[in-house]
C-alpha cells in the first residue's frame, strides 16, 4: 500500500468528541464514547471492531439515521462547514442523505424492495436528486448499472430483485448509492453476507469506482483480512471508542494498543502452525455503566494500575498514527507484545530501513 | 401469470367437485327420518318406503348422483320437502339472494373503507393514543363472542339511537344495525392486519436504504410501505368473505332479514335436507371463489409468485 501524503489532502469530514446514547427499556446506554476522527477527501478509511463496538452507530450519525431511541449527546460532526450533529428535521437531512453521503448496507438480500423492479429503484433515486425524469432517468440508471459491472443492463433493469443473485443485488445497492454522485460512501459490512468468492469482486469494484466517482469511502467491518487490500487508513474501535488509528501498514505491522495486538493475533493468517489460535478472553464491557479508565483493561493482560483509574489520552506514534494506551507513556514499563506482533514489528523496522 | 391463474382455477374446480361429492354423500348417510318432518312417528313402514321411493332415494346410488349433478348444472336443486312442500328450491332461494348479496357487499365495502385507514393510522402512530385506541377496539371485538356482541348492539343501540330493532324493507334506517353487526368483525380484522403488515414493512432493510438514498418519509410511506403492505392484505379477501357469510347466518336470523343466511337456520330447524344441501353448496362455492380471487390478486401484486410458476429465472 502506498504511503499517502495526508498533509496534502483536504479534510472532508471531521468528528469532534462525539457521544451517542441510547435509551433501552428505560436504561441509558452510551454507544459512542467521545470519538474524534478526521476523514480526508479521496481516502479509504476502514473502521474495524467487534460486534457492538459502536462502529455502525458511529457512522449512522453522519446521515441522521440513528434509531428513534438514540441521540447525539454531545460533540460535533463538521461536514463542509456545517455541524451535522445539530441537524434535527428531515428537511435538513434530505440535503445530506444520498447526494452528499450515501450508504451501502450489509445484506443485499433484504436491502432492495422485493416488489419493485431493480431499474425503478435506481431511477427513483435519480429522480430524487437530479432533474432527470422518465427516459433520461432510465438512461442514467442503465449507465450506472453497467458501471457497477452488471452485464446486459437493459434486461436487468426490468427484473425484480429476486431474479438476481446476491452479488448482483449488492452491485445494484452500490449503484443506488452512487447514482446521485455522493462525496462520501459508507459501506456497512458490504461483503459480510456474500460468498467468499464474491467478496473480493465487490471490494475490487468499490475500489475501482472510487477514482471514477472521486469518492471517500468508509468501510465498516469486523474482518480485517477482507479489507486489508483496499484500506488507506484503519481505525480500531473498542467499546464505543477509537483506540488506535493509523495508516494501513502502521496498524498491521506496528500496532501499539493491546486490543489491536489481540485482534491481530486472532487472525488465522498471523497464527503459528500447530499452535492453538489466539482468542481474546472475557467479554466486552457493559455500556450501561460508565467506564472508568481504559475500556479494554479488564481483558488486557498488559493492564497497569492506571488503566483502571484514568482514561488514556491519544499518544502520537507518527503524524498519521495515534493510539489510546498508557503503554505509550514515557513512564510506562517496556512490555513485550505477543510473539506474532513482535515478528510484525521486526518486519516493520526492516521495511522502514529499506524505505 | 396465465399459467398460474389456470392452475389455481383448476384447483378451485377440483375442490368444488370434492365438495359436491361430500355434501351428496353426507346427506345419503343420514338416518332416513331426517327426510321427514314431525309426521315421521305417525307413518308406518309402507308409507315411509313409498315416500322414499318417490323422492328417488331408493334408486341406485350412482343414478342418484347423476340426477343430482345434472340437476345442479341446470340450476335445479330439487324441491323443498318441509319448508314449503313441493316448491322448487331455486324458487325459494331466488327472492332471498339479493338481500344476502347487498348486505354482504355493503358490509365488505364498509369494513374496507374503515378498517384499512384505521390500520394505517395505527401504524403511523404506533405506540401512541390512536394505536392504543385501535388495539383496544380490536381486542374487544375479537375477545367478545360475536353472538353476545350482536345482541348487545341490537338491544342497546336500537333503544339509544331510536333505530328499528328488526329489518324492514321499507325502512332504510333498519339497514344500519345489521350492517354494523356484520362489519365490526371485519373492520377489526382489516385494521389489525393492515397495522401489522405496515409495521413489518417499516422495519425492513429496504426502508433504511430508501431513507439513506434521500427519500422523504412521506414518499417512503406511499411508494414503498403502503404498496408492499397491501400484498399480504390481498390474501385476507377470502377470509373476510367467509367471515361475512358466517356472520350473515346469525345476523340475518337475528334481525329477521329475508336472506339466505336466515334461511339456512330455518331449513336446518325444519329438517329440510334438499334445501340445506343447496344452501351449503352455495355458501361453500362463494368461499372457494373468494379463495381463488385472493390468490389471483396476490399474484398480480407480488412478482415473486409469478416467477415461481414460470420456472423462475436467475
Amino acid at each position: 500500500m502506498v504511503n499517502l501524503n495526508y498533509g496534502g489532502r483536504e479534510k472532508i469530514l471531521s468528528v469532534e468528541d462525539l457521544v451517542v446514547k441510547f435509551n433501552l427499556r428505560g436504561k441509558v446506554l452510551t454507544a459512542v464514547r467521545g470519538i474524534s476522527m478526521e476523514l480526508y477527501s479521496g481516502e479509504s478509511m476502514v473502521i474495524v471492531g467487534e460486534s457492538g463496538s459502536g462502529k455502525s452507530v458511529f457512522t449512522k450519525t453522519f446521515m441522521g439515521m440513528l434509531d428513534l431511541n438514540g441521540w447525539i449527546d454531545s460533540g460535533r460532526i463538521i461536514y463542509k462547514g456545517s455541524d451535522l450533529a445539530k441537524y434535527k428535521t428531515e428537511r435538513e437531512w434530505l440535503k445530506i442523505r444520498g447526494r452528499e453521503i450515501a450508504m451501502v448496507f450489509q445484506d443485499p438480500m433484504t436491502s432492495l424492495n422485493p416488489l419493485k423492479t431493480v431499474g425503478r429503484q435506481i431511477s427513483e433515486t435519480v429522480e430524487l436528486h437530479r432533474a432527470a425524469r422518465g427516459t433520461s432517468a432510465r438512461k442514467i440508471s442503465l449507465d450506472i448499472l453497467s458501471d457497477v459491472g452488471i452485464s446486459n443492463p437493459e434486461k436487468r433493469y426490468d427484473q425484480y430483485p429476486h431474479e438476481l443473485s446476491g452479488g448482483m443485488r449488492q452491485r445494484v445497492v452500490i449503484a443506488i448509492a452512487l447514482v446521485c454522485n455522493p462525496q462520501v460512501l459508507i459501506c456497512d459490512e458490504p461483503t459480510t453476507a456474500l460468498d467468499v468468492t464474491i467478496q473480493a469482486q465487490i471490494l475490487q469494484l468499490l475500489h475501482s469506482l472510487q477514482d471514477k466517482y472521486s469518492l471517500t469511502i468508509i468501510y465498516i467491518t469486523h474482518d480485517l483480512g477482507v479489507v486489508a487490500n483496499v484500506a488507506d487508513r484503519i481505525a480500531v474501535m473498542y467499546a464505543g471508542d477509537i483506540v488506535e488509528c493509523g495508516l494501513c501498514d502502521e496498524i498491521f505491522y506496528n500496532p501499539q494498543h493491546p486490543y489491536t495486538w489481540a485482534l491481530l493475533s486472532s487472525l488465522p493468517q498471523l497464527g503459528v502452525r500447530g499452535e492453538p489460535l489466539f482468542a481474546i478472553k472475557g467479554t466486552p464491557p457493559n455500556l450501561h455503566v460508565e467506564i472508568k479508565g481504559d475500556a479494554f483493561a479488564p481483558r488486557n493482560p498488559y493492564a497497569m494500575e492506571i488503566d483502571f483509574i484514568k482514561r488514556p489520552p491519544y499518544f502520537e506514534v507518527s503524524p498519521t498514527h495515534k493510539a489510546r494506551t498508557w503503554l505509550l507513556d514515557p513512564r510506562a514499563p517496556r512490555v513485550t507484545p505477543p510473539p506474532s506482533i513482535v515478528r510484525s514489528q521486526e518486519r516493520w523496522k526492516e521495511m522502514r530501513r529499506n524505505a | 401469470m396465465i399459467k398460474y391463474t389456470l392452475k389455481r382455477l383448476l384447483q378451485s374446480v377440483v375442490t368444488l367437485v370434492v365438495l359436491v361429492l361430500i355434501i351428496f354423500l353426507m346427506m345419503r348417510l343420514m338416518p332416513e327420518e331426517g327426510y321427514f318432518g314431525e309426521g315421521y312417528i305417525r307413518m308406518d313402514r309402507v308409507q315411509i318406503e313409498a315416500a322414499l321411493t318417490q323422492m328417488g332415494l331408493r334408486d341406485p346410488i350412482l343414478a342418484q348422483f347423476y340426477k343430482y349433478i345434472s340437476g345442479i348444472l341446470h340450476g335445479d336443486f330439487g324441491t323443498s320437502i318441509t319448508f314449503r312442500e313441493k316448491v322448487p328450491i331455486a324458487e325459494i332461494i331466488k327472492p332471498r339472494l339479493p338481500y344476502s348479496i347487498y348486505f354482504g357487499l355493503a358490509s365488505i365495502i364498509i369494513s374496507l373503507l374503515i378498517g384499512i385507514p384505521m390500520g394505517i393510522m395505527m401504524a403511523q402512530f404506533k405506540g401512541r393514543a390512536p394505536d392504543m385506541l385501535g388495539s383496544g377496539y380490536v381486542v374487544l371485538v375479537k375477545a367478545v363472542a360475536p353472538a353476545v356482541c350482536y345482541i348487545f348492539l341490537q338491544l342497546y343501540l336500537s333503544s339509544l339511537l331510536k333505530l328499528p330493532m328488526l329489518f324492514n324493507v321499507r325502512k332504510p334506517a333498519s339497514w344500519i344495525l345489521p350492517l354494523l353487526c356484520m362489519s365490526i368483525g371485519n373492520i377489526a380484522n382489516y385494521a389489525m392486519w393492515m397495522r401489522r403488515y405496515m409495521v413489518d414493512e417499516l422495519n425492513r432493510d429496504y426502508i433504511k436504504l430508501a431513507m439513506a438514498k434521500g427519500m422523504s418519509s412521506t414518499s417512503i410511506m406511499t411508494r414503498h410501505v403502503l404498496r408492499n403492505a397491501f400484498v399480504p392484505m390481498a390474501q385476507l379477501l377470502p377470509t373476510s368473505i367467509l367471515l361475512t357469510i358466517t356472520g350473515s347466518i346469525y345476523v340475518e336470523s337475528l334481525f329477521s332479514i329475508p336472506g339466505m343466511g336466515g334461511l339456512l337456520v330455518l331449513a336446518i330447524q325444519r329438517q329440510d335436507n334438499p334445501l340445506v344441501q343447496a344452501l351449503v353448496l352455495i355458501f361453500s362455492s362463494v368461499g372457494i371463489i373468494g379463495l381463488f380471487a385472493g390468490d389471483v390478486l396476490m399474484a398480480i401484486a407480488d412478482p415473486r409468485i409469478k416467477t415461481e410458476y414460470s420456472g423462475g429465472s436467475r
